[in-house]
């Protein structure tokens, strides 16, 4: 219990008549990097919603930030304690890199904003129009937005959804590197997962989840229970087998 | 590319140069030329008034820009200078204050727009020809409530009526109501601009920034309609000066609230005023109403901006 950042009691999660996430009862502390895992359109963006307070089509159960429900949070405090990024941003207005950064920082004192910029490869955009970025690049942005926040709780969907492989492997260092936080993100490359996740929710489709430790979350049943195909790891690769 | 530092300070000072250059052209020039008791009791009022309420509407569209978080948003074109002509035509019929008839009719169709626009808006797919376009559904709508309006109008109340559509500055009152509106208006959204800046990430993203998103978009709607509303009820319809202004200022990149909340009014006015001595001066001894100049002007311009938003 001690530590523990955010928790889930019973957290049931719907939409459209159908039942995502059901009875999830669960923690995370900081230091901790836990990956949300499962097919498509099992409610992975859904229960990273959910667990940043924002709207979902259907939830029962709480979620509670240090111990406290989030309702019981105001906006600035809230804003203080948790960051999310989503999947994509819809940007409608021009505004620089630099600027988008200024405007994120909720937390005073946090991270510098050139060095974060510079960790995820995007110190070059500092000038530019978030508008006229690649989704590689305005999805680095994002997640160098949610750092300047200053949040210690940072919670991310698919935040390696659009980079290259050499992107995703400098974005896997940096959230290493972010050892005082306690990160919760989804993804889908079962190797980019190892080499980053130190914890691994597990969503099955019909409601039901598992969640622990990567090293025992990631073993062949276990992701031919998820991904419903065969696996095996060779020279520490993961492998899907036909 | 943002304009900061020493070239946003040049370009600010181009801009009031080119306004108070154009203030003095509009209270100097005209015909009966450099009679002072003209200029103190025909040219000067009707000057304030184009300031006033060029002002007013530049700040109406950048506050209606926010909140639909739509670059194209502009009172006229979204149906809001529409409700309130028909809350205007209302009143005159009522014989209730203009003012409130206006402001009253603005606020309503700003509150039925917002209702309308739910979905468009919470939509996280670009929702913005959906948006603009029950705005101008609305528009026409109210239009057509003017016209029908008009129809049962008196014949001695009629010319006044017609004033409403038409949106004309001729003998305009109250310029100086309308100029300390727009600066308290101002002076609120610049109080208010990094809340403002962040809104225009997204309702979401300034959310989660612990932004309160729901007063603000009240204050904004408030804000944004009652300026209308005024603007209204003090030269009539007068479309695009919302759209035009602060569009053009983020296209030279003055992007944040902090140089928005001024530069629009400043900018609104400057356009007002020039295109009122247009509407004097072009077709001299005769003048056309500034509502068909500023239509001329604008909707060209719309049409230019929507294009370039669609590439």
């Amino acid at each position: 219990m001690q530590g523990s950042l955010i928790e889930t009691r019973s957290l049931t999660l719907g939409a459209a008549g159908r039942t995502l996430v059901s009875e999830l009862s669960w923690q995370a502390s900081a230091g901790e990097r836990w990956c949300v895992i499962g097919r498509n359109a099992v409610g992975k963006s859904t229960l990273l919603r959910a667990l940043a307070g924002l709207a979902v089509p259907h939830r029962e159960g709480t979620v509670s930030w240090l111990g406290r429900s989030q309702a019981e949070w105001s906006p600035p405090d809230a804003a203080a304690l948790r960051a999310f990024v989503p999947q994509q941003s819809a940007d409608r207005f021009s505004v620089t890199v630099q600027r988008l950064l200024e405007l994120a920082v909720c937390v005073p004192g946090g991270p510098d904003p050139q060095a974060l910029l510079l960790a995820l490869d995007a110190a070059s955009l500092a000038e530019r129009d978030v508008m006229q970025l690649s989704g590689g690049e305005r999805q680095r942005v994002a997640l160098a937005q949610c750092a300047a926040q200053g949040a210690p709780l940072m919670l991310l969907d698919e935040p390696v959804a659009f980079q290259d492989p050499a992107h995703q492997r400098q974005v896997a260092r940096w959230l290493i590197t972010l050892a005082k936080r306690c990160l919760v993100f989804s993804a889908h490359d079962v190797n980019w997962i190892a080499s980053v996740a130190t914890h691994v929710l597990a969503l099955h489709g019909d409601g039901g989840w598992e969640a622990g430790p990567v090293a025992r979350m990631l073993s062949a049943e276990r992701l031919q229970a998820v991904y419903g195909c065969c696996w095996r790891q060779a020279d520490g690769a993961w492998l899907m087998i036909d | 590319m943002g304009l900061h530092g020493t070239r946003l300070t040049a370009f600010a000072a181009v801009l009031i140069a080119a306004t108070a250059t154009l203030l003095a052209a509009a209270v100097l020039l005209g015909s009966g030329g450099l009679d002072a008791e003209l200029i103190l009791k025909l040219r000067a009022p009707r000057v304030l008034a184009a300031v006033g309420v060029g002002a007013l509407l530049a700040l109406s569209g950048l506050a209606m820009q926010v909140l639909l978080r739509n670059p194209l948003a502009d009172p006229y074109v979204m149906g809001t200078s529409g409700g309130a002509s028909v809350g205007a035509l209302l009143a005159l019929m009522g014989g209730v204050s203009l003012w409130i008839g206006a402001a009253g009719g603005a606020l309503f169709a700003g509150v039925l727009l917002l209702a309308l626009a739910r979905s468009a808006l919470a939509a996280s797919e670009d929702a913005s020809a959906r948006l603009i376009l029950t705005g101008a559904m609305l528009a026409s709508v109210a239009g057509a409530l003017a016209t029908l309006l008009l129809t049962i109008t008196p014949d001695e109340r009629l010319r006044g009526a017609i004033f409403w559509l038409v949106g004309d500055l001729s003998g305009a009152q109250g310029g100086s109501v309308c100029l300390l509106a727009a600066l308290a208006f101002a002076l609120v959204l610049f109080s208010r601009r990094r809340s403002v800046d962040r809104l225009l990430l997204g309702s979401e993203a300034a959310a989660l920034l612990g932004e309160p998103v729901r007063r603000l978009r009240y204050e904004l709607l408030v804000a944004a309609s009652l300026a209308a509303g005024l603007a209204v009820a003090t030269a009539g319809t007068i479309g695009f000066i919302g759209l035009v202004v602060p569009q053009l200022l983020r296209l030279v990149g003055v992007q944040r609230t902090r140089e928005l909340a001024w530069m629009s009014p400043v900018g609104g006015a400057g356009l007002l005023v020039a295109a009122d001595l247009a509407a004097r001066m072009v077709v001299a001894p005769m003048e056309m109403p500034v509502g068909a100049v500023m239509a001329l002007i604008g909707a060209p311009l719309f049409i230019g901006f929507l294009m370039r938003s669609g590439r």
